[in-house]
């Protein structure tokens, strides 16, 4: 029973961090319309900063937190400026492949810069845990969940309570008509977009902390916030959380109780992304 | 400064076209510690090569080719290096995964191999019949030998009994390790655990969950540099109590030692820079002479070894023939930072290297990789966590 219950805290903590990643990419997906698929290396220089202002300067990533996640919205409005905005009313796979190729440049750009080694940060609460009887309950991972429930609460907050999050889902519903009553839309998409990409920065952070910064570092963590938006549902903001734990405890599960699972966890996100494609279809032959 | 210009005009003056070696290493990916460690060996091997007259009176080309660790990636590296290069040779080679995908091209076109990696049987059975396969590093087996002669050692002086293994799922970590699991059980040990894991997920929770269960003395992890930081820390979050948490990384995560979590961990190497051996202190200081640093990464020391013995056997053959140069090659009898080197046959190979006897087992102690077994070799105790 206490491995049981251990497996289920494994999957919670784990399913913070897929929560922090995902939620990004479905704000990407559901105003601006586009799949990110260089998301991941919007977490992996989130990572790399928090990785360079622990080594050079000696700052707390957790404390250098509000500053990246500043920078890295610079970075993803000036994306949108110099390139996304450009594809918008082209074919979704041209679309697709600009932000592939955009993926590989910022991977290259970070094996040009600082090489392909493994970069790990040193804090004091690195492997602080709380332990109740006998679980253990990760302190970083922990804070990664908190943050991430609080982070979707607070963009669930602008999207339904202010005047930009209305704007937001009027141009995620219908850009021309949202254009017609005098919404900037370019401004909202730039916005939106910038806001995808901090908080893919906000959980390469955590990952500086729990594991370490590489070029490859997002790589894992946006295949699984793909299917995790496909659970949830295209641009569906708090269908992420629950997505997310569903995920997250699938694989703790399959890693302790299946023979070899550490193998098979993989799998899961795929079983999942086609369980849902298929329980979808058939309901809507229904 | 002198010298160096004058072997400049000579080899100029010379007129003649490089030898050129290929360099095939994983610069990036999962392997990449330990492939930037093989270039910077590379580089200070090639320096020493040309300012001593070169190969052949001609000066010694590099060629480096990033596989990425990845074998999708490699393969037209290599094909590249071999048919558009036209490299006299290959070396390098650091991951198993690479290094079999490669080995059909590499007997397609005869290429002749100074391999520095590439630890699993797989690798062995590839290129069990290529007559110009050179290979430095010990196979899987040779490493293993020396880990279970560390385990028993403490299975006498500390009474480890129980072993749980965590190996990744890759032919590094999953070659052989039903082999392992049977050796464990013959030397007496109790294997509670055998759980496999993907490397670089960093997902280690649910594993250490059923270590914690299953209460083992050793936990003995089978990964890469990507692996270790998450899974001490889950280690510790998680408050398993272990004598010691082993682990056999081709290298390990840049800065792990200056991390709290890296102490009293322990891992295996074919080198520290700490060995008193001449040829080490040599290989040491020339080294911090060219980079202004030190590394502790053995695949540096390894892939200068290779580069100055591939070197010296063309100039012994006086040719670029392939099969001069192997004679040559098998006659190789010099003192390395490793100990001496010499090729004699493998159970599936003809020239291999370095054996298990090269091995040393070290432990993170105060900043520092300290080697603490053999005793013979060891700086400091052991720190047993039971």
């Amino acid at each position: 029973m206490d491995l049981f219950m251990q497996t289920l805290v494994n999957g919670l903590l784990q399913s913070g961090l897929y929560a922090l990643v995902a939620s990004g990419l479905a704000l990407a997906v559901g105003v601006v319309g586009i799949v990110n698929f260089a998301h991941g290396e919007y977490l992996m220089i989130g990572a790399f900063l928090a990785w360079a202002g622990s080594a050079f300067l000696g700052v707390d990533p957790l404390l250098s937190l509000p500053v990246i996640a500043v920078a890295v919205f610079a970075i993803g409005a000036l994306t949108y400026r110099v390139s996304i905005r450009h594809v918008l009313l082209a074919p979704e796979l041209n679309q697709m492949l600009l932000t592939f190729g955009l993926g590989i440049l910022l991977q290259n750009l970070a094996l040009m810069l600082l090489g392909g080694n493994t970069r790990t940060v040193s804090t004091p609460y690195q492997a602080s845990s709380l332990q109740l009887g006998d679980l253990s309950v990760g302190g970083p991972k922990a804070l990664a969940f908190g943050l991430a429930a609080l982070l979707l609460a607070a963009l669930y907050g602008v999207l339904y309570r202010t005047t930009l999050g209305r704007q937001m889902r009027a141009v995620a519903q219908n850009r021309r008509g949202a254009q017609l009553i005098g919404i900037n839309v370019d401004r909202v998409y730039l916005i939106a977009f910038g806001v995808s990409c901090a908080l893919a920065a906000v959980a390469g952070v955590l990952v500086s902390v729990l594991l370490f910064a590489s070029p490859t570092v997002g790589l894992v963590f946006a295949l699984k916030a793909f299917a995790i938006i496909v659970m949830a549902g295209l641009g569906n903001l708090t269908g992420v959380l629950w997505a997310s734990v569903l995920l997250g405890v699938s694989e703790a599960l399959v890693q302790t109780y299946v023979p070899g699972g550490g193998g098979w966890s993989d799998a899961v996100f795929f079983l999942m992304i086609f369980g849902t494609l298929v329980l979808r279809s058939f309901r809507g032959a229904r | 400064m002198k010298t160096l210009l004058m072997t400049g005009i000579l080899l100029a003056l010379s007129g003649a076209s490089a030898v050129k070696v290929g360099v095939l290493l994983p610069l990036s990916g999962a392997g990449s510690v330990s492939g930037q460690a093989a270039r910077s060996g590379y580089q200070l091997a090639l320096d020493e090569i040309n300012k001593a007259g070169g190969v052949l009176g001609k000066p010694l080309e590099l060629e480096f080719a990033d596989d990425g660790s990845a074998p999708a990636k490699a393969v037209p590296e290599f094909v590249k290096l071999v048919t558009v290069e036209k490299v006299d040779f290959m070396a390098g080679g650091v991951s198993s995964a690479t290094s079999i995908a490669i080995s059909g091209p590499a007997k397609q076109y005869g290429t002749f191999m100074a391999w520095i990696g590439a630890a699993a049987v797989p690798v062995e059975d590839a290129f069990a019949d290529h007559p110009y396969f050179f290979h430095y590093h010990p196979w899987s087996y040779y490493n293993f030998e020396a880990i279970l002669g560390y385990f028993k050692y403490l299975k006498t002086y500390k009474k480890a009994k129980n072993i749980a293994i965590a190996y990744e799922d890759g032919p590094f970590g999953s070659a052989g390790i039903d082999a392992t699991v049977d050796a464990f059980r013959k030397a007496g040990f109790n294997v509670v655990m055998t759980e496999k894991f993907k490397t670089g997920s960093g997902n280690f929770g649910p594993l250490v969950s059923k270590a914690k269960a299953a209460k083992p003395d050793i936990l003995y992890w089978v990964g890469y540099d990507t692996d270790a930081l998450p899974l001490a820390t889950e280690i510790k979050q998680q408050n398993l109590q272990l004598g010691l948490l082993y682990g056999t990384p081709p290298s390990w995560p840049v800065g792990f030692e200056k991390n709290k979590l890296a102490d009293n961990v322990a891992g295996l190497s074919l080198w520290l820079s700490t060995s008193p051996n001449k040829d080490s202190r040599a290989f040491v200081a020339a080294y911090r002479k060219k980079f202004g640093t030190v590394t502790d990464e053995y695949f540096a020391p390894l892939a200068y070894v290779n580069l100055k013995t591939l070197a010296a056997a063309i100039n012994r053959a006086g040719t670029t023939d392939k099969a001069k140069v192997a004679a040559e090659m098998a006659k190789t009898n010099v003192s390395t930072p490793f100990g001496q080197l010499t090729f004699s046959p493998s159970l599936k190979t003809k020239y291999q290297g370095f054996k298990a006897g090269n091995w040393l087992h070290f432990q993170y102690l105060g900043d520092a990789r300290v080697p603490v077994y053999p005793i013979k070799f060891a700086q400091k105790s052991m720190v047993y966590g039971k």
